[in-house]
């Protein structure tokens, strides 16, 4: 019902259904689609998805659907409290877990084979038959909102960067609003929006079953079943297109109290894994900036060879929480994605220094794009790199599970035919067609927004000094880098009290 | 987020495996230890999955080796060092080796250790070993790198300081410990990161005193013989020349009276409150650290009736948890919390206090205890799901003991812990003497999560 209201921006279609690539049962009436890795581990792994989230939200609602995830998994159900549930799994050390993103929401745990039917008794129970209670819900709804306004907005002005360049680049789309929400929807929300949520979203042929692990054969017919409660819903799935933005490089300095400045950049692209230019495109983002990479371009150049920072990356898929993982959560599946740099925090006096760094290094790349060399050498990485990628049971049904959302076939075998069949030309011809945007998005967090914006739109040199010698390649570059002029219009340089930010 | 990480660092902590198995085996993987004439140690350990080997060289040296005032901070930043190339191989060839190998690899530094490790398929196990060898035994940079990689530093320092927990932990050990190392964190204090750039000389002097085979041990977990890997660990690594250098830790002395600080933040953050209590260090022998584990989790783990009711119930808090490392020396017991209102905050103070109390006359009920026994050991099965994950969870037994037989010896001390057992350590440790409390507001009044202990590469 609330996706026929997003209509402006997407167009509803059929999707085919998921069934068709993992390996279905029969029920009574639909199938519940899944995903099925059996081996002989003593651990069982639940990853169960439904084909909803925040893009799913209503408009003035935001947040409803990742509240309606959190009340699963960390509320009670009709008949026990989630002091109950946390009792219940303390002595099986395990637990329930919730990850939103904006078509996809998956709830995960492992247990032992010791303890599987009394696991798979709570987390049935926990998504069949929720309690929506009024205390789960106010302290859920506290959290979500202090996760905004305090965690984001004033302790990880990475995070905040990044997710607002997001809200910047899909303005006015359903994947507008960060997967929590706005402050000011979630201050307004209510139970009654919760169960409203629940009971039009979580539905049969929106749910895939993941399951891996040494479980029981007969498991996943009885998941089936059981599952089989949920209603038979709608089976028409919204499309998201990818948003085109308005031509022209626009910043956000995002204003707040903070010692140093964090830079993200952007903007949309038209490829995710089901596209055939994909895997030139990972080429093309594992070269310039694999995520907590030191070998990649950007990393050697901004902090190898300059000190600038702790590190620089670039990406073509979201990738939330990168701050503390080293690799990505699988289950955050998107019709639309964006090509991102993440400049890791600088010292504030190279902000304009480091923005003109990530620029121009943009810039070479799609102008030359890769060499014989790099292309070789990155393909072979990554050819190898994805079986470390995908090196426990809950990768591997992570992965599995985006697989089927993509319609391609296992990830690893797939990405190992279709590097091996790669060419350096196809991969830059990737970079022409996809890389070269004239519809840059940039923001930056720091304390002296005013001072940074002066700078920017007068297009000011921003000379850089050291601590010790550089290389002539580098002091060479340097000049070019602290006259790089930023074609950007003085009204497309605005600045964001953070406080605006998520609201 | 980060406070996810101090969580699952408690949840999997003094760890062990299945109660249902019938030894006591909680390491359950066949292992060999090979110990060369330099004093290096090679542990070896063989896994079903195929392919991967996960290569970690661990270093019995951290903070708790920065002996000299001016010098915080510094192993961490030695870790980084490491990256910078050694005499038969640049940074960039390095690079080049682990990126045409396909690798995962990275290091990092914690109060006692330092870690540096890989992940990479078999074929490349010889080359790669061949390569890291060489780090340790020849490592080489010059003045010009070693004065950007301390830029690098201080970057990583910047972008941990919009995080108020990593302020927090940095004013708990500095009031908590007056003497012994453990006063600051691995990160280090600004003002010494400022001066590294003028470390040179201070850094080669590092590396000779600790870089050395008799504080190191080369786990090597996966698809992987005990042969192959003392074959390439004797060719590569036998030349390495043992050290002689023992740094003097100094002891902290016994705390007199309780302690306190506050810290006002500049800018909007739910308050924070720490309540600490010197705590004891790492024992496979004496009972006292791992039945205060078994308490941390009894007393302010998610099941606890504290969280139950400051978090649950009441809802003054959205986050409340226990932080209690195993360390080589006696170590902070932390309880965190953070509030939601700051007219809260000497309340949920209180209360913390009182558990602390509670806790030190009255016994924990037999079943609670047997569950959270039984919680200890599924937590340790289930971490161990690839062989980085083995070869991970064992790095902080191999830093604290040198080998895997430790967890199977902590385990069985686990099994002995009585009631009575936490009641009297409780109340031999949560002494008003032995207390620090640490509380962060913003300035004038009203935060997430880091706690600066494991500072990677």
């Amino acid at each position: 019902m609330k996706r026929l209201s997003l209509a402006v921006l997407l167009s509803v279609s059929l999707m085919t259904p998921l069934a068709a690539y993992g390996h279905s049962h029969k029920t009574m009436s639909i199938k519940i689609a899944n995903v099925l890795l059996p081996n002989r581990s003593p651990l069982i792994t639940f990853r169960i998805v439904f084909m909803t989230g925040a893009a799913a939200d209503p408009k003035g609602k935001e947040g409803v659907a990742a509240l309606t995830a959190a009340m699963l998994s960390q509320g009670g159900t009709r008949t026990m409290s989630y002091e109950q549930i946390v009792e219940a799994m303390y002595p099986m050390a395990t637990s329930f877990g919730s990850q939103i993103d904006k078509e996809m929401t998956v709830f995960s745990g492992t247990t032992h084979l010791d303890n599987l039917d009394k696991y798979y008794g709570l987390i049935s129970q926990m998504l069949l038959d929720p309690g929506f209670r009024a205390d789960d819900f106010a302290r859920l709804r506290t959290d979500a909102i202090n996760f905004l306004k305090v965690t984001l907005r004033e302790t990880n002005d990475e995070e905040l960067g990044k997710e607002y360049l997001y809200n910047i680049i899909y303005d006015g789309h359903p994947y507008e609003h960060h997967n929590t929400g706005t402050v000011s929807s979630l201050e307004k929300l209510t139970l009654d929006d919760v169960r409203a949520f629940y009971k039009a979203n979580y539905t049969q042929p929106n749910m895939v079953l993941g399951l891996a692990g040494g479980y029981p054969k007969e498991l996943p017919g009885k998941v089936e079943a059981d599952f089989s409660k949920l209603p038979t819903g709608q089976t028409v799935r919204a499309k998201f297109e990818t948003p085109k933005l308005a031509p022209g490089t626009r910043i956000a300095l995002v204003k707040r109290e903070t010692q140093a400045t964090g830079i993200s950049l952007g903007f949309p692209i038209n490829v995710t894994r089901a596209d055939k230019d994909w895997p030139a495109l990972a080429v093309v983002a594992s070269y310039f900036g694999q995520h907590r990479n030191s070998g990649s371009y950007l990393f050697q150049k901004l902090r190898g060879a300059r000190g600038l920072n702790y590190g620089d990356y670039a990406y073509i898929e979201y990738f939330p929480r990168g701050m503390f993982l080293f690799t990505p959560d699988p289950n955050l599946a998107r019709a639309s994605q964006i090509f991102q740099i993440w400049i890791r925090p600088v010292a504030p006096e190279n902000g304009h220094f480091a923005i003109r760094a990530a620029l121009y290094e943009y810039d070479k790349l799609v102008q030359e794009g890769m060499s014989k060399e790099t292309f070789e050498a990155t393909r072979d990485f990554l050819t190898k790199y994805n079986n470390i990628l995908t090196q426990t049971q809950d990768a591997q049904l992570g992965y599995a599970l985006d697989s089927s959302y993509y319609h391609i076939p296992d990830y690893v075998t797939y990405m190992r035919e279709q590097l091996a069949k790669l060419t350096l030309e196809d991969v830059n011809n990737a970079i022409r067609k996809h890389l070269k945007s004239d519809a840059m998005r940039v923001v930056i967090v720091t304390k002296d927004a005013e001072g940074l914006r002066e700078a920017i739109i007068n297009n000011r040199p921003s000379p850089i000094t050291y601590n010790s010698p550089k290389p002539k390649e580098i002091t060479d570059e340097d000049k070019l880098i602290e006259a790089y002029k930023i074609n950007v219009k003085p009204e497309d340089v605005v600045i964001v009290p953070v406080e605006k930010v998520f609201e | 987020m980060r406070l996810i990480i101090i969580l699952s660092l408690l949840i999997c902590l003094p760890v062990m495996a299945l109660a249902q198995q019938k030894s006591r085996k909680l390491f359950p993987y066949n292992y060999t230890i090979d110990d060369l004439p330099n004093g290096l140690r090679l542990i070896t350990v063989p896994t079903d999955y195929p392919n991967l080997v996960a290569l970690y060289i661990v270093v019995q040296t951290g903070s708790r080796n920065e002996v000299e005032p001016g010098k915080s901070g510094f192993a961490h930043f030695f870790e980084h060092m490491m990256f910078r190339g050694s005499d038969n191989y640049t940074a960039d060839q390095r690079e080049a080796i682990f990126k045409r190998a396909g690798a995962e690899t990275n290091a990092y530094t914690s109060d006692d250790r330092t870690v540096y490790h890989a992940t990479f398929s078999k074929e490349d196990l010889d080359e790669i070993m061949k390569m890291e060898a060489d780090r340790f035994l020849r490592l080489k940079y010059a003045l010009p790198e070693f004065q950007t990689e301390s830029l690098a530093v201080k970057g990583e320092y910047d972008k941990n300081s919009a995080n108020p927990f990593s302020k927090l932990y940095e004013v708990l050990r500095e009031t908590a410990f007056k003497t012994h190392t453990y006063s600051h964190t691995t990160m280090g204090y600004l003002k010494d990161i400022q001066d590294m750039p003028n470390q040179f000389e201070y850094s080669q002097e590092f590396f000779r005193r600790f870089y050395r085979p008799e504080y190191s041990t080369v786990v090597l977990v996966g698809d992987v013989t005990r042969a192959r890997a003392l074959d390439l660990t004797k060719r590569y690594f036998g030349d390495w020349k043992r050290g002689d250098y023992v740094a003097k830790i100094p002891v902290e002395p016994k705390q007199t009276e309780p302690r306190k600080a506050h810290i006002d933040w500049p800018s909007p953050t739910l308050p924070i409150v720490a309540v600490a209590f010197r705590g004891p260090a790492y024992s496979d022998v004496d009972k006292d650290k791992i039945a205060l584990d078994l308490l941390a989790q009894v007393a302010f783990g998610e099941n606890s009736d504290l969280y139950q009711k400051l978090v649950l119930t009441e809802q003054k808090v959205d986050f409340l948890g226990p932080d209690f490392s195993n360390q080589m020396d006696p170590e902070l017991f932390v309880v965190l919390a953070r509030v939601k209102d700051v007219k809260d905050v000497d309340y949920v103070r209180d209360q913390i206090q009182a558990t602390f109390k509670r806790y030190s006359t009255e016994l924990i009920p037999q079943d609670k205890l047997n569950a959270t026994r039984s919680r200890q050991r599924y937590s340790f099965a289930m971490a161990m799901d690839s062989s980085t994950a083995i070869a991970s969870t064992l790095a902080p037994f191999v830093s604290l003991r040198r080998s895997p037989e430790t967890i199977d010896k902590l385990a069985e001390l686990m099994e002995t812990i009585s009631p009575q057992d936490v009641r009297d350590l409780a109340a031999k440790y949560f002494r008003d003497e032995n207390r620090t409390i640490v509380t962060l507001a913003a300035k004038g009044k009203e935060a997430a999560q880091n706690d600066g202990k494991e500072v990677s590469n």
